[in-house]
């Protein structure tokens, strides 16, 4: 996925060859840690950039009873898949307004090819396994990125322009700021965000009760 | 003044004195025992209902807790249920399919209505019944409070339906259902009655009465109570208040303890849980009982045992008191002779002592009298023996019998000594009667005093009037003899008045009061003339003695005769009798 945005925006750069500027994002919680998983995205509601998806499927996979990756930031229209690589089957589902599915039990390759056509968040769960969430972002603009590990979010081919940045994490909602991107734009915007206590299910670390005693 | 408040405590026995003070010591200490005892009952039995309240009100706070987890679980395991997912998996809910479904859930989780709420709150679908309508709101409420918390669910009580005489208190919870967690996507909403049942069930655990209030405003009105109806109508419209109070249902005092029960619908709810004070209070009733028998039994022993007891203790007191009577009167020849070793009985043996000094004291006295006049005696027991003198004016008379040694050598010693001590009986009583003293007994001589030890006015005359009275009682006692067949006995008297010097003679060792002088000398004289024949007078006194005597006496003057020791003869009279 990162990759196949990388690919879009270098592409986007190369058309308009040193008429693009960047935004990298930090994104931190209140006690100043990096914040990964977080999804930056860069809009002009005045002139909404066109979004055009991938030709091929973004993988979410099911593998040790989790979904991975945990947050998916996706243009809509683009197909997903989601191949188990458990030996159990999982039942993947989402009552999420902006896609409501559900691919009954299966295991190995997704039966089912899941394309998302309305900009929201959908949140995916398994109907068996109550701890597995994961969520899929879906943009309507093609600047966007997902932070990593140090909490960092490189957004590039940015054409000069008045955006809104907003970055969005499972825990902490969505926070944003306007901006103004130049030519030569390379700024770090810092975004602290207020994290919620994680409140996802917390599994036993050798889930499936062979060790249950 | 100053002790006029203590006389109404003085009594006239010892007895009643005693009384009070065992009986008033025994109303002090065991009233006091007995308040003491009655005020920490009470309070001991105020302080466990007041625990027990508290602990009543956790309970009642457990119980709706520990019914709302068991309800959140069970919604819990019912919210991740696939048949309840699949409800939303559809574009469009239907309300009714939902509302059915629902019927199935509240089934299978024993409660009276079930209400199911979108994410924003607004509604899915329900049970239906009565409290479909009226229970939307307080959900309502109640999803906007659980939004905000960490465990999102949410609980309160609520009158349903709000208005209306229907209206019953229900304890109301909201959980929610996660696709999957956190993701709220929906929420339950659950009633349970706060009914009779639950009241009863609370008194069961707590012991306690529990009565559930409503009010719209003001006045609260029971609701749900486990008193009996007659007693919760009298505490109808009471006026409730957070915190304990006591109050009086069907006439009997209940400690309290209110705690509000916040509404999430309009008025006022708490629950009220009770305990009567006086069945709290039984077991010390039956203690209390027990001491103000004791008490009354102690104070009708000590009164029946007291009076006895001071009796015993006065007795003795007053056969000492009477003892005392006893010598005063002069008896010092009874004894107490208590048998005791007491305070009581060393009295008693220092009475018997004091009885033995006084019979010694008198004894002594006796003797005294006996050897020496008793006037002389009473001055030498008031006096003491001082070898003290005194220069003053007395009579002295001087009596003896003539011939009397001649006569006694006719009669055996006994005979002499008993005549003698009969004829000195006769005068020595003549002179006690005139006042008179003998100051001694010399042979068949007696010499007599007028006017001193104690001095006496009429020392003449009265010493003149008792030689008179002497000659008579002579002429008495010879008419005895004569009857008797014995001599007749004759004696001379000598008066003479002068001033002598009286006092205590003698050494140290042995003292004689007596009196000395010329006067002494002079009567002494006289006494010797009248064995002048020429003066034919048994009675001879001078011209002092007359002149001093004022009285009247026959008399016949013999002249003046020379006396030893003085420079001027002596004008004498012969005495014949009084006037």
């Amino acid at each position: 996925m990162k990759r196949l945005a990388a690919a879009v925006l270098l592409a986007a750069s190369l058309l308009t060859a040193r008429a693009a500027g960047t935004v990298r994002v930090f994104t931190r919680d209140t006690g100043g840690r990096p914040v990964a998983d977080a999804v930056a995205y860069l809009s002009d509601p005045d002139s909404p950039a066109p979004v055009s998806p991938p030709a091929d499927p973004v993988a979410i996979t099911q593998k040790d009873q989790e979904f991975s990756p945990y947050v998916t930031p996706i243009v809509v229209g683009t197909k997903v898949v989601f191949p188990n690589l458990d030996n159990v089957q999982h039942h993947v589902y989402s009552v999420s307004p902006a896609k409501r599915f559900e691919i009954p039990l299966y295991i190995g390759d997704s039966k089912e090819t899941i394309v998302f056509d309305r900009p929201g968040i959908v949140t995916l769960g398994c109907n068996i396994h109550d701890w597995m969430v994961a969520y899929v972002f879906v943009l309507s603009t093609p600047y966007y990125a997902k932070t990593g590990a140090d909490g960092t979010a490189e957004v590039s081919g940015l054409p000069p322009g008045r955006y809104r940045l907003e970055v969005w994490h499972p825990r902490a909602g969505t926070v944003g700021r306007d901006l103004v991107v130049t030519e030569s734009s390379d700024t770090t915007q810092v975004i602290s965000v207020v994290l919620k206590p994680d409140h996802r299910i917390r599994r036993a670390p050798d889930a499936g009760g062979a060790d249950y005693k | 003044m100053a002790e006029a408040p203590f006389r109404m405590f003085r009594f006239r026995r010892y007895g009643s004195r005693l009384l009070l003070l065992i009986v008033g010591l025994l109303v002090l200490a065991l009233g006091a025992n007995f308040a003491l005892v009655v005020r920490a009952n009470r309070r001991n039995a105020n302080e466990r209902i007041h625990a027990d309240l508290d602990k009543g009100a956790l309970l009642f706070t457990h119980r709706v807790n520990a019914r709302l987890d068991d309800l959140s679980s069970r919604a819990a395991l019912m919210s991740g249920d696939y048949a309840i997912r699949q409800l939303f998996l559809e574009d469009r809910t239907d309300p009714a399919t939902v509302s059915s479904a629902l019927e199935t859930y509240r089934v299978r989780m024993g409660v009276p209505f079930m209400a199911l709420l979108a994410a924003d709150g607004s509604r899915l679908g329900d049970t239906g019944g009565p409290l479909a309508a009226a229970a939307l709101k307080p959900f309502q409420d109640l999803v906007a409070r659980a939004a905000l918390e960490d465990d999102p669910k949410a609980h309160g009580y609520a009158r349903l339906p709000p208005n209306g005489p229907a209206g019953m208190l229900y304890s109301l919870l909201v959980v929610p259902i996660y696709a999957p967690r956190p993701e709220i996507v929906a929420w339950i909403g659950l009633a349970l009655p706060i009914d009779h049942r639950f009241a009863t069930e609370l008194k069961e655990d707590a012991l306690l009465e529990v009565t559930f209030y409503y009010g719209a405003s003001g006045a609260m009105s029971p609701v749900e109570s486990t008193l009996p109806p007659a007693a919760l109508a009298a505490a109808a419209s009471s006026n409730i208040e957070e915190g304990d109070r006591t109050v009086s249902v069907g006439g009997e005092p209940y400690v309290t303890a209110d705690r509000d029960l916040p509404l999430i619908t309009p008025g006022r709810a708490a629950i009220a849980l009770q305990r009567s004070l006086r069945a709290e209070l039984e077991p010390s009733l039956v203690l209390e009982r027990f001491l103000l028998i004791l008490l009354l039994a102690s104070l009708g022993v000590a009164a029946a045992v007291a009076p006895w007891f001071a009796r015993n203790l006065s007795r003795p007191l007053r056969t000492l008191a009477e003892h005392t009577e006893v010598i005063a009167r002069g008896d010092y020849t009874s004894r107490l002779k208590l048998d005791r070793v007491d305070e009581i009985g060393q009295l008693a043996t220092a009475f018997d002592r004091m009885s033995e000094g006084l019979a010694e004291r008198d004894k002594v006295r006796d003797l005294l009298e006996k050897n020496v006049s008793p006037e002389v005696a009473a001055q030498l027991m008031r006096d003491g023996s001082a070898l003290g003198g005194e220069e003053r004016e007395i009579t002295v008379l001087f009596v003896d019998l003539r011939r009397f040694t001649a006569m006694s050598e006719s009669l055996p010693p006994r005979e002499v000594l008993a005549l003698l001590n009969r004829y000195f009986d006769r005068m020595s009583g003549i002179v006690e009667i005139y006042h008179g003293i003998v100051d001694k007994y010399m042979g068949d001589e007696i010499m007599a005093l007028f006017g001193a030890p104690v001095p006496l006015v009429d020392h003449a005359n009265n010493a003149i009037l008792a030689a008179i009275e002497m000659k008579s009682a002579l002429a008495r006692l010879n008419a005895e003899l004569e009857a008797e067949g014995l001599a007749r006995l004759k004696f001379g008297i000598g008066i003479n008045t002068g001033s002598i010097i009286a006092g205590n003679i003698g050494s140290s060792r042995r003292l004689n009061y007596s009196v000395i002088g010329d006067g002494v000398n002079v009567a002494a004289r006289l006494q010797n003339l009248t064995r002048m024949s020429q003066y034919e007078a048994d009675i001879l006194v001078t011209a002092s003695t007359l002149a001093a005597s004022k009285g009247r006496f026959r008399t016949r003057p013999l002249g003046a005769v020379p006396v030893r020791g003085r420079d001027m003869p002596v004008e004498i009279f012969a005495v014949d009798g009084a006037e």
